[in-house]
């Protein structure tokens, strides 16, 4: 891809990853664009911390399945070769999270993923986190949609989600 | 809660955040349920000495190679050409030489001959090639005639090729490093004196180029194969031209004195004799079906291409030179200086002393070196098939960190370089023993697809059945004829071949043995042990390592006991009385050992302990614990452990007995307070 042909080129581009059937479409999209600008990618876990515990408590169940998607990540990175550092955090809100590290970050694009919902006869439920973020990021936002299953049915992404075993974690 | 976390602040008070540490990040990655990925800083030394080595041979070969890489280290058809055709292609600088030289006894008229005879094995090599390309769409996964024949003859023919394989792959690095020296030689005199050493020198640095990996070495060795072939091909065009176009030609050669009718009696053997010294030209055709699997996919289509494009580059070449070389009766000449049959033909068509004939030497010189990359190339792959196969050691089939299979190319070095050095680094002495292993593997190979079209008769197979049952008989009658025609030397060969199948057969035979003596029923449910377990100390006084020894025993089992072996009564009396009043719940046993040994009165009380143990119960688990001091320098390590060395040594493989080492590390005194004394 030609530098030139995009008014606004991407050097850094954070990956918001929620450990759903999108991540993987994001991961490789980032990929792909990466490979194409050179860019550096963050991928980004928020753990939405409920108002029961502090922000700081550990959350340890949820940080390791966390910890596995960002790896899940990497793994993807590595194959393209690219660079991709994982970030991990607890917030009360994912949305403001995401912006907050976004422009801590000094990147120049957001890229989230939006999942298709089978229940209810299938639909593109866009909740809260991404309207939010459409509507406070100061960078460029990518919202990759998830195909329309065929027959309704999605398709398996059995290798991008769920937290791995091994150092204790189930 | 925990208050050493970052707390970052967003853009309004309420959108705090914590950054969470990931301490694994560093060293693994999820990979799936259960499942880790180790990093690339998992695999790096933590030790000083380890970290300065690792820098030496990140500098020697590069930085380590993940096994995702390894499709990048897949070869396009190009370097491939390179690295599986140099063997084969730098044979067209020598084949014709070696023709002339057998012809040239029968006399001038002979000569003439060896234009026809450079057909009759450029025909050969087109119906190996053919084989091959059938083979290697046959047998895809690589392993050339050693898969073929393990596919489908007895056992036994497979571990023949394979054989007959390494033997001519190490003659390959010998043959074509000693032939390059002297082509340098030839050149620089004076350099005559330290051939061997030059020859030691290229194959290092080959070998050194190999260990970094396939890729580099396809783009280190390419141009050069590339300069050469090229400038072959020139040459062959001009003298073609000149001879053709512009008449021009030598006079018919004088017969000499004596000589023989090359078509009678002795002539005829000699005629022979020619034909088989040059089809040294065939050797090296096989590495292409050897390494399919390391081509860019589609492996077979690429390969299959990769071998036509060589030995139509090859028969071109080598009729070419041949044809060059008779027209301008070029003979080669030994005396008063060497002059080989490319150097003369080169100086023919660049002109004599001149720039371009210097630089075309310099690349004759380079692929001749280069030639045995062929042999890099299919050796470590051949012996990791067979170290899979369980007739090699298998320490064969590890790769290193640049993905190279290590072991193989560094015993292929250290075998050619043996062998340079055993015959003085001369070619002639060398090349009896050469092409006579391949041959076998090309008959065998093709026999083998006989009898896989056979079995398959898949669409056209009756077309592939004759091809290669052709081929087959062909390269049988040539395999006799080089093996005559070089005999007795090549006999050894004949030797070597035997002796290598019998110690694969005993390596086989002892993996077959171990597996079998490991195995275990994929039904068996294993409960947990039931045998009782007892623990020995050895202790050589009380210290803190020793102290940290007991305790760790005193985890594994309630029975424990330490025991000193001592020569010196008075002090084994203090002692126990030390360590009766210090270590009250672990019984002390002195042994004293007036021959002043330690291993032999410690083995011996084990024996005894077992013989003292009831018969009606099954035997039990002895941990024997060694305390041991961990040095911290390199140096140190001479001061400590020297007996707990010599015990463990000794421990080793005795029936029923677990040796634990307890090490202790001095850091332990800044992290521990000294235990109180009283």
């Amino acid at each position: 891809m030609v530098e030139g042909a995009n008014p606004n080129p991407i050097h850094k581009a954070v990956l918001g990853l929620n450990g759903g059937p999108t991540d993987e479409l994001v991961v490789h999209l980032g990929c792909q664009l990466a490979k194409a600008y050179a860019a550096e990618l963050v991928a980004v876990h928020v753990i939405e911390v409920t108002w029961q515990h502090e922000l700081s408590d550990e959350m340890t169940d949820e940080n390791l399945a966390a910890s596995s998607v960002l790896d899940l990540a990497e793994g993807i990175a590595d194959k393209y070769k690219v660079k991709l550092s994982g970030d991990l955090l607890q917030a009360r809100e994912v949305a403001a999270a995401l912006v907050d590290e976004a422009i801590e970050l000094g990147a120049d694009a957001i890229i989230i993923g939006l999942p298709y919902r089978k229940r209810f006869g299938g639909d593109f439920a866009m909740g809260t986190t991404i309207p939010y973020i459409l509507q406070n990021a100061p960078c460029q936002v990518i919202v990759l949609r998830e195909p329309v299953p065929v027959g309704g049915e999605r398709r398996d992404n059995s290798d991008s989600l769920t937290a791995g075993a091994g150092l204790g974690l189930r | 809660m925990s208050d050493n976390k970052p707390w970052l602040h967003g853009r309004k008070p309420g959108d705090r955040r914590v950054r969470i540490e990931r301490p694994h990040s560093e060293f693994f990655r999820y990979a799936g349920p259960g499942q880790l990925v180790a990093r690339e800083a998992a695999s790096e030394p933590r030790t000083a000495v380890g970290q300065a080595i690792e820098k030496v041979r990140h500098t020697l070969f590069g930085r380590r190679l993940s096994i995702h890489e390894e499709m990048g280290e897949r070869l396009s058809k190009k370097k491939a050409l390179a690295i599986f055709s140099s063997d084969a292609i730098s044979s067209s600088a020598y084949a014709t030489e070696e023709i002339l030289r057998v012809l040239v006894l029968a006399g001038a008229g002979a000569l003439l001959l060896s234009l026809p005879i450079a057909i009759g094995i450029a025909l050969l090599l087109g119906v190996v090639s053919i084989s091959y390309r059938q083979e290697i769409h046959a047998y895809p996964s690589g392993g050339g005639d050693y898969a073929v024949a393990r596919a489908n003859l007895p056992g036994i023919f497979s571990l023949v090729v394979a054989g007959a394989l390494l033997v001519d792959y190490v003659m390959t690095v010998a043959v074509s490093t000693s032939s390059a020296v002297e082509q340098v030689i030839s050149a620089l005199p004076n350099l005559v004196d330290i051939r061997i050493e030059i020859a030691i020198v290229a194959i290092v640095l080959i070998m050194l180029g190999n260990l970094r990996g396939l890729s580099e070495s396809g783009s280190i060795f390419a141009i050069p194969t590339y300069i050469f072939a090229g400038s072959t091909l020139l040459i062959v065009v001009i003298g073609v031209f000149r001879v053709v176009v512009l008449g021009e030609h030598a006079p018919p050669p004088d017969p000499l004195p004596g000589a023989i009718d090359p078509i009678q009696g002795i002539g005829f053997i000699l005629l022979i004799r020619a034909f088989a010294s040059g089809s040294v030209a065939l050797t090296g055709t096989e590495a292409i079906a050897n390494g399919v699997p390391a081509f860019k996919p589609p492996e077979p289509r690429n390969a299959a291409n990769t071998l036509l494009v060589m030995a139509v580059l090859l028969g071109v070449l080598f009729i070419g030179i041949t044809f060059v070389a008779d027209s301008f009766g070029i003979v080669p000449v030994d005396e008063p200086q060497v002059r080989t049959v490319i150097s003369q033909v080169a100086a023919k068509i660049y002109g004599d002393n001149t720039i371009l004939f210097y630089v075309y030497q310099a690349f004759t010189a380079l692929i001749l070196f280069l030639a045995a990359n062929t042999s890099y190339n299919a050796f470590p792959r051949l012996a990791a098939i067979l170290a899979r196969d369980g007739y090699m050691p298998r320490v064969f089939s590890f790769r290193g960190d640049r993905l190279a299979f290590t072991s193989g190319i560094v015993i292929l070095s250290i075998a050619a370089i043996a062998l340079i050095v055993a015959f003085g680094g001369v070619t002639t002495a060398l090349i009896p023993l050469y092409a006579v292993g391949v041959f076998i593997a090309f008959t065998i190979g093709q026999a083998g697809l006989v009898r896989h079209w056979l079995r398959e008769r898949s669409a056209g197979w009756r077309k592939k059945l004759g091809i290669n049952a052709f081929g087959a008989t062909l390269t049988g009658v040539v395999f006799v004829v080089v093996l005559a025609a070089k005999a007795p030397t090549s006999l050894l060969v004949m030797v070597i071949i035997p002796v290598l199948i019998v110690v694969m057969l005993f390596i086989h035979s002892q993996y077959k043995a171990s597996a079998e003596h490991l195995a275990m029923s994929e039904d068996a449910i294993i409960p947990a042990p039931r045998r009782e377990e007892r623990v020995i100390v050895p202790v050589p006084s009380i210290n803190r390592a020793v102290v940290q020894a007991v305790n760790v025993a005193r985890s594994i089992a309630p029975d424990i006991r330490a025991v000193l072996i001592s020569d010196e009564p008075e002090e084994a009396a203090l002692m126990r009385e030390r360590w009766e009043r210090q270590l009250p719940e672990v019984p002390l046993v002195i042994v004293e050992s007036p021959y002043r040994a330690l291993v032999g009165p410690m083995l011996a009380y084990l024996d005894v302990l077992d013989r003292t143990w009831p018969e009606d119960k099954e035997d039990p688990i002895t941990f024997v614990v060694i305390p041991e001091y961990v040095a911290r320098h390199w140096w140190e390590r001479i001061l400590y452990n020297q007996s707990a060395n010599r015990l463990r040594s000794a421990l080793l493989g005795r029936p029923h007995t677990v040796v634990v080492n307890v090490p202790y590390r001095r850091e332990q005194d800044e992290d521990e307070p000294a235990p109180k004394r009283g």
